[in-house]
This record gives structure tokens, sequence and C-alpha cells, in this order.
């Protein structure tokens, strides 16, 4: 007895070794569907806590990442927008092919003023990247303004916040069209001018962009009508409207590019001043 | 009796943990995860008990599996290269010379570095000849092995030099 004790101890190393490695083993290739199960249950358990902080850590670094992503995927999508708002307008476009004259540019907003008569935005897109003057610049919900100034990197915008911008606008309902200009009040009130008073809209209209202008397609929708009075003896609609996005508060736009704008003004020219 | 010493109880935990959530995820060119856990066999002295290394060797290896999946293929290996240990230290510091404490405690860069071959690629090896379990797949083990083995020993070795460096 003290003998096979003693062998035991002397070659414990060994004989703990063999054991294990058959515990081992048998986990490894003959684990019983039940046994597997259950120990793969406690393992998932634990590696699925451990894996949820591990990505909740690198997610957090990935959101620039994805952010770009995003940005680029809004980029293909907005184009496709800006050709589907057309359709509920006039249902007959789905039917004929139509050219459809603007390309999206996405950008980053570097500064934007809002609290003066007259605001400027800056983005980090210029000459370079195809950015000229008088294009016009859009956010995810509303218009951000028309391009001022292009350096090779960056360029300057005239905010919609700014006194004398005004934009074509109309109201899906009625081919009606006004004017847009900024109240200088706060930043999300409008007045719509110069819309005639036998038009038939009311408080509540959805404001579109009405197309007639080079710088926004037709039917980007804008925000929508807060106050409605006649004008005693004008003619004219006194209209105030609130935006659906606050200019104060933009990161990301879009520049639209109007291939055909040369082609526009060139035209603009030949008529009689 | 003697009380465990903090630096091996503290790796050890560090080591399952770095290995499951961040080595494990590399996949550098490709597909090659380092496996960093196998520092435990340097902060483990030398002159520690060998029974209780083994035990500690399959535990790691298993934790390791237990926390990725794996089949048993990292408990085997760890615990092989475990019970192996006086052997590998035997044949890299030389018999005649008295085997040194710890790793750190020795002073010839030589014999440590032929410590390290022996330690990552007979692990390795055997880890892939697991994994694959196939003559077929010689080349795929032998690459691997190799691949594998050579970011091993740089992140050890960067790994070690980060160590408290006490005798």
């Amino acid at each position: 007895m003290q003998r096979i004790l003693n062998a035991l101890l002397q070659f414990r190393n060994p004989i703990l070794y063999f054991f294990l490695l058959g515990l081992a083993i048998s986990f490894a290739y003959n684990r019983s569907p039940f046994h597997e199960y259950n120990i793969e249950k406690y393992g998932f358990f634990f590696s699925s806590k451990l894996y949820a902080v591990r990505d909740g850590i690198s997610q957090y670094f990935k959101l620039r990442q994805v952010n770009q992503q995003l940005l680029e995927e809004n980029e293909r999508l907005k184009v496709d927008e800006l050709i589907s708002s057309e359709i509920p307008l006039y249902p007959d476009a789905l039917k004929k092919p139509k050219r459809f004259p603007f390309t999206v540019k996405k950008a980053h907003v570097l500064k934007n003023s809002f609290q003066n008569q007259r605001n400027y935005l800056t983005i980090d897109i210029g000459s370079i990247d195809g950015v000229e003057p008088e294009m016009g610049v859009i956010s995810n919900s509303g218009i951000v303004g028309v391009v001022h100034s292009v350096t090779d990197h960056y360029a300057n915008v005239i905010s919609i916040l700014h006194q004398d911008l005004k934009i074509n606008v109309r109201v899906t309902k009625s081919p009606a069209f006004g004017s847009l200009v900024w109240s200088r009040k706060k930043p999300q009130e409008f007045r719509v001018e110069d819309v005639v008073s036998n038009a038939n809209i009311k408080i509540g209209d959805t404001l579109i962009t009405g197309g007639m202008s080079s710088y926004f397609p037709l039917g980007i929708p804008v925000g929508k009508i807060t106050k409605l009075d006649k004008i005693e003896g004008g003619g004219y609609y006194s209209i105030n409207a609130e935006l659906f996005d606050d200019p104060s508060q933009i990161y990301y736009v879009y520049v639209l590019e109007n291939i055909d704008f040369q082609e526009l003004q060139s035209l603009q020219k030949k008529l009689p001043q | 009796m003697k009380t465990i010493s903090l630096v091996p109880a503290l790796s050890f935990i560090l080591l399952v943990l770095a290995q499951v959530m961040v080595f494990n995820h590399l996949h550098i060119l490709g597909g090659i995860n380092p496996m960093l856990y196998l520092l435990f066999f340097f902060v483990y002295r030398f002159e520690s008990n060998q029974t209780v290394l083994i035990v500690l060797a399959f535990l790691l290896g298993f934790s390791i599996d237990f926390l990725s999946q794996s089949g048993g293929a990292h408990a085997i290996a760890t615990l092989t290269i475990g019970f192996l240990r006086p052997l590998i230290i035997r044949y890299a510091f030389g018999v005649t010379m008295e085997t040194p404490q710890s790793y750190f405690s020795d002073t010839r860069t030589l014999n440590k570095l032929i410590y390290l071959l022996l330690l990552v690629l007979l692990h390795h090896g055997l880890y892939f000849t697991l994994v694959y379990f196939s003559w077929e797949a010689h080349f795929l083990i032998s690459k691997n092995t190799l691949l594998t083995s050579i970011f091993s020993l740089i992140l050890i070795g960067i790994t070690l030099s980060f160590y408290p460096n006490k005798k």
C-alpha cells in the first residue's frame, strides 16, 4: 500500500497530466449533445457579456466611420428623393422618363452663424470638389442656402437666414407660388410674399420649393403655413410660415449642382432687359 | 504554505480576458490571432510547484476554450506545454548550469530566446494540429503555426519588457 502511494506521489505530474488530457479530449470530441449544449450555454452567457462590453467600446470608436458611410449612402439616396418628390405633384411623371439636371455633393458645416441679419455658413468642400458660386444647398429636411463664394477647399454659403435671400416656393395642393423670406426674428420664422389672394391655400399647408429658380429642383419640403391674412385692397396674402428644420442646428448639408446652370444663364441673357 | 503571489494570479485573469476580448479578434493578414496568454508560462516562476502549474495550465486553456467556443484545442495544447515545461527549461537553460529561479532572473539572452521559441512553436504546432486534425492539412498547419508564432513571439516579447522586473 505504501509503495503504491509512493509511486502515485512520485508520478503525480504525469498522472495529473494524462487525467486532465483525457478530460480535455473528452470535452473536445466526445461531448454528449446534452452536456455540450449546457456547457456552451454557460460559456455563451459569459462570453456574450464580455462581447457586449467589447462591442460597446469598438462601436464608439467606429462612430466616425459609420457616420461617413451613412453620409455616403444618403448622398446617393438624396438624388432619388429629389427626383421622386415630383411624382405626387404630377402623377404623369412616372410614365415618361424625365431628365433630372441636379447632382448632389455632401459637405460638413464648419461654421454656421444665425444671429446676424445677414448670415453665412462655411462648408468643407470647395472648387476642387466641383463647388461653384450660385449652387443650391439643402439639408436632410429643408433648404440651407445658396453658395456665395468658393476657395479651393471651402465654400461660403448665404444662409436662408439672410434678409436679402428670397426663395421661390409653392404649396403642395396649389400651384400658386411666392417668395420665402426670413422674418429676421427667430431662425424658424419666415414670411411668404407675393402670393395672389385668389389662390386656394389654407393654414397648415406644406410649402415646397417651386422649381422656378436654377438653384433648387421642384418639390423639396421646406415648411408649413402658420398664419394667413388677406391684405385689404392689395390682392396679395400675408403669410407666416415655419420651417421643418432649424437652420441654426445643421451639421451636414448637400450641395446641389445644376448641370444646366450655364445653359439657363445664357438663355436669360438673351431676353431684352 | 506559500500564498499565491499576486503577479501570476493577476496575469492569469488579465491574460484570459485580453486573449478572449482582443487578441482572438485581430485577424492580422486575413486570419492570424497571436496568442498572448502563453505569457503565463513566463510569469509563473520556474521554481514554483510543477503540479500546480499543470492544473493552472489546464484551467488557462480551458477558460479560453470556454469563452471563445473553441473545441478543446487551447486546453490540450496549453496543458501539454505546462506538463513539458521542465523539459523545455532544462533544454533551453542547460542541465549542467543551475536552472534559474524565474524567467526574469536569468541574464542569458540566447537561452531565454530558445525557451521562448520552443514554448511558442510547440504550443502553436500542437494547437493547429488539433484544430485541423487531418493529415491532408499539414501544409495549412505548418503555415499557420509559423505565421502565428512570429506574431505571438513579437507580442510576447514586447509585453515581457513591460513586466515588473523583479528577480
